[in-house]
Order: structure tokens, then C-alpha cells, then sequence
């Protein structure tokens, strides 16, 4: 089976040019056959709003966010949202991009003991 | 020697062509393999990196897997192996410039030799020779992709 590793992701719309890398560097991890979950967090969570991705841009003139998390997720990057935090910005599971599954808190830590490695953005 | 499309298709390399690979066997039994003409042009040109897991260095690799990552600004995919093996050695080359993958994919910018586990079986299904090039222009044709 392969190795697991996880990235949390707190950065959010407030903070553009920290939310590509990110992205990148979990798809990047699929090409490296590792298992790869993103936990949102905090305001990374916003970044899952159906539409707001679109207009969150890392750089000017270049791809916007949802951009990116498409391309992790077509690579096989699963993204899980804290429960929490979707109370925390007043958003509805049903307001979040299709293909996020909802989580509490233990499961973060508990897939934390099992992975290689985890990453904080 | 072959150009489909503006991409360079030499005939006397094995193509794994959905993954856009090659390997060709060289001295000791070994298998030189690498990404075609191709993947250097879907990668988007101006490569940031070529990585060969380290970890996998004497590890068998199979058929498909990763044996190596692409990273570019705009792009970030697996080198999936033509065919299983154990990897024996990367492209030291590929650290100073990962360029050179792109710009001499068949030569200089080889990326790792391997040790096939089960040449004759696999050989097989790689597309060679005239007629592997003639399904690799088909597959460039279906998908519409051009080198030039």
C-alpha cells in the first residue's frame, strides 16, 4: 500500500499567493505514488465555497486557485473539511465543491498518526 | 528516425504510448528509459525539475508506476515506468539541468536505467518498429497533439 501524507491547509482568500503551492505540492505527491489527503482548516476551508476559488489569483495574470485544486484533485488528491470550521464561516455542507467529504477533528488526528508525513500551510 | 507531427519518433526505441515513455536496451541487460519528444512538449517546455525517487533505487518498480516526477510552472506528472524492473541507477545529469530532457529526450536526457524483471513478456506490448510508430501517430492524431 502506499505511503500516506497529509496537508493542512489553512491559508485562505485573505492570502492568494499561499494557496497554489500548496496544490501543487499535494499533486505532486500522487506522482510520487504516495496517498494524499488535504485537511481544510481554518480559512483554507473557504477556498472549498462553490465559486470563490475562481477568483482567488496567486499571481496576476495567471491561473486562479480552483485551477490548481482541480488539477489535484483530478491527480487523486482527496480533500476533507473540518466541520468545525464550516461553522466557523457560516457555510452549509451543501455550499462546498462536490467531492469533499466532512470531517471532524479526530480524523485529522488520527490520519496524522498514519502518515509519513504532514505539511501545514 | 521519424517525425509524426513535428515530434521526433525515432523507430528502434519500445514505447509504453499511453504514458508517453520509452526504454531501449543497452549493454549488461539493462534498459534505458526515458520521456518521448511528446511529454516534453505536453509538460508545457521549461522544466523546473526531473526527481527519480531515491528511495526506489534498487526497489523494483512496476510497469506504470512512478519511477520519476516532471515538475514545471505549469505542470507536475509521474515518469511511469515502460516496463517493470528494478531501477539501478537515475540521470545524475537531470539535477544540473532537467532541460535536457526536453531538448535531447532519447540522449543526453535519459532519466534512469532499470533491470527488467520480465523484458520478453512486456516487450511485447510496447509499440516498435515502423508499425509502433504508426500507432503513436494515431494516438497523436486521436488526441491532437503536435510537437511543432
Amino acid at each position: 500500500m502506499d505511503d500516506k501524507v497529509m496537508i493542512i491547509m489553512t491559508s485562505g482568500p485573505d492570502t492568494p499567493r499561499r494557496c497554489a503551492t500548496p496544490f501543487f505540492f499535494a499533486s505532486l505527491a500522487v506522482a510520487m505514488d504516495y496517498d494524499v489527503t488535504m485537511f481544510f482548516t481554518i480559512d483554507g476551508t473557504l477556498l472549498l465555497k462553490k465559486g470563490l476559488a475562481e477568483t482567488i489569483f496567486p499571481k496576476t495574470g495567471g491561473k486562479p486557485v480552483s485551477s490548481f485544486m482541480q488539477e489535484a484533485l483530478d491527480a487523486g488528491v482527496k480533500f476533507t473539511a473540518c466541520t468545525a470550521s464550516t461553522e466557523l464561516h457560516d457555510l452549509q455542507p451543501s455550499d462546498l465543491i462536490d467531492g469533499v467529504k466532512m470531517v471532524g477533528g479526530a480524523f485529522m488526528w488520527q490520519l496524522a498518526e498514519d502518515c509519513k508525513t504532514v505539511l501545514n500551510f | 528516425m521519424a517525425t509524426i507531427r513535428g515530434c521526433n519518433l525515432p523507430e528502434d526505441l519500445y514505447y509504453l504510448i499511453d504514458k508517453h515513455v520509452w526504454a531501449k536496451p543497452i549493454d549488461g541487460g539493462l534498459l534505458r528509459v526515458g520521456i518521448t519528444a511528446v511529454a516534453a512538449k505536453l509538460s508545457g517546455g521549461k522544466l523546473a525539475a526531473i526527481t527519480v525517487k531515491a528511495k526506489n533505487i534498487g526497489q523494483e518498480v512496476k510497469q506504470g508506476k512512478s519511477l520519476a516526477t516532471v515538475e514545471s510552472s505549469k505542470f507536475v506528472g509521474p515518469v511511469p515506468a515502460p516496463v517493470t524492473g528494478v531501477l539501478v541507477r537515475a540521470n545524475d545529469a537531470l539535477a544540473a539541468n532537467p532541460n535536457i530532457a526536453v531538448s535531447d529526450p532519447y540522449g543526453e536526457g535519459w532519466i534512469a536505467e532499470i533491470k527488467p524483471s520480465a523484458w520478453d513478456a512486456e516487450k511485447d506490448k510496447l509499440a516498435t518498429g515502423a508499425s509502433g510508430v504508426a500507432s503513436y501517430q494515431a494516438k497523436l492524431e486521436a488526441d491532437n497533439i503536435s510537437c511543432s
